[in-house]
């Protein structure tokens, strides 16, 4: 090579690498502009699948970037179908149907099932509504479980009401593994679960709590008045002669004891009393500041208000009286219940609905049946039935072989449970096996209580309407006390 | 040593009480004293007088005085058609008259379950408030009721003892032949005689429900009270069954304040028994 054509090889180099320097700047250059700033944007929007084309500006200049979107919908796989040879869903409604606790499941479980039925079953299946009377009583209760049961062939039972019918009705459940989202209050009931559990674990509380926790609902209201400037030392008690009070009344005046409260007399009353003026003045002559009924067998609720209303004397009333929980209780009483304080159970009073899906509940129910739901036992039987399709559809989407089996859905139904409620009318949950309750005994499958959850709410009548008093995040009164006590 | 505030009670709730199971079992013995009835639908037409009641103060917006008035009077009817249509033909047979009464008693709780449903009813009281005997609240309704029933008993002995009808009711209520030969329409003195007592069972619901609540549970319940009264008193003796009723209101209103509201019942009904044990024709019975 000679020095000229050395030096045409060093320009021809030069050349070369300094374009080739230019070009890589030049691109270096452009990808900066197209990588910086980076920036993190959260679009939070619906994206339909397939393209999504979007305008920017990037450093001045309009970029049209195209995009493609995957929507990933949950579960990816098909949805899941029902077992072979099944063509509809069953359920069942047993409850005493003459008597308006018993009616209104039967309405509500109806209204949820025309619901659900409107967008297309349970796994694409129709569901039809079986209901049987027990006519209060367990001799009937048991044979019509059987036969909705085995002639019928409902799937699951929802119902009940009375205490002693349930207990009885939870044999046939349990020998026919049938699923019971029931009602009915007695610690009794989740003391079989607790003390047989592989035998009665079909059997799960979901209208109201343990009849233990009317204990701990009367604290409450005896702290919210303490919170309220209405201090109680002395307790005036009148209760019904019956079982239910006996399994609460040692706890609740137990816990009274803790706080210094005087029971100063505690009165039984058969069914069907009505001379409580004598008790009135008793209750004041012994000094009480309060009356705490416990009622629900005596059906006279409506006399004790009207003769307290009248006698005015220093005296607040308050406690659980079924009769009081009853949306019909201020015409009943004249208007004499007026600053009645009582225990809203099942944890609904419908001036302040708990959930948004108890307040379109209680619309629609009214809309259908012509006015609101009668007593609380609807609710749970409302719920019943959206739970019991959430949990058939949880089995079968988890590939469950047969998302209708008992067995199976006794552990879907058992996830909610503490910290993990399920909130439809109510936030519902459930203890778990094995639970302890307040008063040392099992409590498994019952309803969990508790401000987050299901409770009776603190509650008082308040110019013709029933209003909350407490919990804090659901009030909608304050506290109004009798003229005479001012 | 009883305190002044207990014996205000005692004396005052127990006359109450005494008083309207008197005019419920008063008219129940008066049937059967006078027509040899067992009128078992008795309790139902107890109960209607305050149902009756309420529906003309919602329905026409009358007063609960003219409304008591006016239901007593309208169940005294009912009572009275319902001789003159269904017993009047079959009195001569005890047992239809039974199962009869029985089964309109059932009717009647019925009717009123399906037209008022099973709440109870407060019938706005004629008087309200309260009056104070010392530093005993006493409800000016109870005093009242008190002595509209006191009143209603002694008019019910007047009629009996001074008026030509009482008169020839009780002839009858004796030998219903003898007062037949001598001429005396006995079917128009029986119709009287359920006019009356229906009247009176009328006046008692409705001062019942003023003072306490009705409800139709107790149809069933009025009738067991009554004819409990009836038998301890005697039966076919008005002045057996006052004197029972007010010895069985005191009975409960005693045990009540003493021993407790839930033995009240008991008691009373075990006094009933005791008390035929020793004399079984009633307290004011005729031996047969």
């Amino acid at each position: 090579m000679t020095g000229k054509e050395k030096t045409n090889v060093d320009r021809r180099s030069f050349i070369k690498y300094a374009a080739t320097a230019g070009i890589a700047a030049v691109v270096a250059g452009a990808a900066g502009y197209f990588s910086a700033p980076t920036r993190t944007e959260t679009i939070t929007r619906t994206i339909p699948a397939g393209e999504v084309t979007r305008t920017v500006t990037v450093g001045g200049q309009t970029v049209t970037q195209t995009q493609t979107v995957t929507v990933i919908t949950t579960p990816t796989r098909p949805p899941p179908k029902p077992p072979a040879g099944k063509t509809e869903v069953r359920i069942g409604v047993l409850a005493p149907l003459a008597d308006r606790q018993g009616k209104v499941q039967e309405n509500a479980a109806r209204l949820a099932i025309e619901e659900i039925n409107a967008k297309g079953g349970i796994l694409g299946l129709p569901v039809k509504l079986v209901v049987a009377d027990d006519k209060l009583s367990a001799d009937t209760a048991v044979s019509e479980f059987r036969r909705l049961v085995t002639a019928e062939k409902v799937d699951v039972m929802i119902g009940g009401y009375s205490s002693g019918v349930m207990t009885a009705t939870m044999e046939p459940m349990a020998e026919l593994k049938t699923i019971f989202l029931a009602d009915a209050s007695s610690p009794a009931h989740a003391r079989k679960v607790g003390a047989n559990y592989d035998k009665y674990k079909y059997w799960f509380r979901i209208t109201q709590n343990n009849g233990i926790t009317f204990a701990l609902d009367g604290i409450e209201q005896i702290d919210y008045l303490a919170a309220n400037g209405v201090k109680i030392d002395k307790l005036y008690v009148i209760r019904d002669e019956h079982i239910w009070v006996d399994e609460w009344e040692p706890l609740f005046t137990d816990l009274l004891k803790r706080k210094n409260i005087q029971v100063v007399k505690s009165v039984k009353i058969p069914r069907g009393y009505t001379e409580y003026e004598p008790l009135l003045i008793e209750a004041n002559r012994l000094g009480a500041q309060a009356v705490f009924n416990m009622l629900a067998i005596s059906g006279t609720g409506d006399v004790l208000a009207k003769q307290w209303s009248t006698l005015k004397l220093p005296l607040l009333l308050m406690g659980h009286d079924l009769a009081a929980i009853d949306l019909g209780f201020w015409q009943s009483t004249g208007g004499a219940c007026e600053y009645e304080i009582f225990m809203a159970d099942g944890g609904v009073v419908q001036t302040a609905p708990p959930t948004p899906m108890c307040k379109s509940f209680i619309e629609n129910y009214t809309k259908k049946y012509g006015y609101p739901p009668e007593a609380h036992q609807g609710y749970g039987a409302y719920d019943a039935v959206y739970l019991y399709k959430k949990v058939v559809e949880e089995a079968a989407a988890a590939g469950e072989s047969n998302p209708f089996d008992s067995d199976t859905l006794v552990k879907y139904l058992e996830r909610y449970t503490l910290g993990n409620a399920i909130e439809l009318t109510r936030k519902v949950a459930f203890y778990p096996k094995g639970a302890w309750g307040a008063d040392g005994t099992r409590w498994d499958h019952d309803l969990v209580w508790g401000d987050e959850y299901v409770k009776n709410w603190v509650a008082q009548w308040q110019g013709g309407k029933q209003v909350v008093l407490a919990p804090a995040w659901l009030k909608n009164a304050d506290l109004k006390l009798p003229p005479w006590l001012k | 040593m009883i305190s002044f505030e207990n014996l205000v009670v005692l004396l005052v709730y127990g006359a109450t009480l005494s008083g309207v199971w008197a005019l419920i079992s008063s008219g129940f013995t008066l049937i059967f004293g006078v027509c040899r009835l067992l009128n078992l639908a008795h309790g139902g037409l107890f109960i209607a007088g305050a149902y009756i009641g309420l529906s003309l103060i919602k329905g026409f917006g009358l007063d609960p005085l003219t409304s008591t008035v006016l239901s007593m009077i309208a169940v005294g009817f009912i009572g009275s058609g319902v001789y003159t249509g269904l017993l009047m033909k079959v009195k001569e047979h005890e047992v239809t008259v039974v199962i009869i009464t029985l089964a309109l008693a059932l009717i009647i709780e019925q009717v009123i379950l399906l037209m008022f449903g099973e709440h109870g009813i407060i019938f706005p009281p004629i008087l309200a408030g309260v009056v104070y005997l010392g530093d005993v609240p006493l409800p000016a309704m109870r005093i009242f009721g008190m002595a509209i029933a006191l009143a209603a008993l002694f008019l019910l002995g007047l009629f009996v003892t001074r008026t030509r009808i009482g008169r020839e009711i009780t002839a009858a209520s004796q030998d219903v032949e003898a007062a037949t030969f001598i001429g005396l329409d006995v079917n128009r003195l029986f119709i009287v005689t359920m006019f009356i007592s229906s009247l009176l069972a009328g006046l008692g619901g409705v001062l019942y429900s003023q003072i306490y609540a009705a409800n139709p549970f107790l149809v069933l319940k009025a009738l067991i009270f009554a004819f409990a009264i009836v038998i301890l008193g005697g039966l076919g003796s008005v002045k057996g069954s006052i004197v029972a009723s007010f010895i069985v209101g005191y009975i409960m209103t005693v045990v009540i304040m003493f021993l407790g509201a839930r033995w009240s019942e008991l008691f009373a009904l075990l006094i009933i028994i005791a008390a035929l044990i020793i004399r079984p024709s009633g307290l004011f019975g005729v031996r047969e």
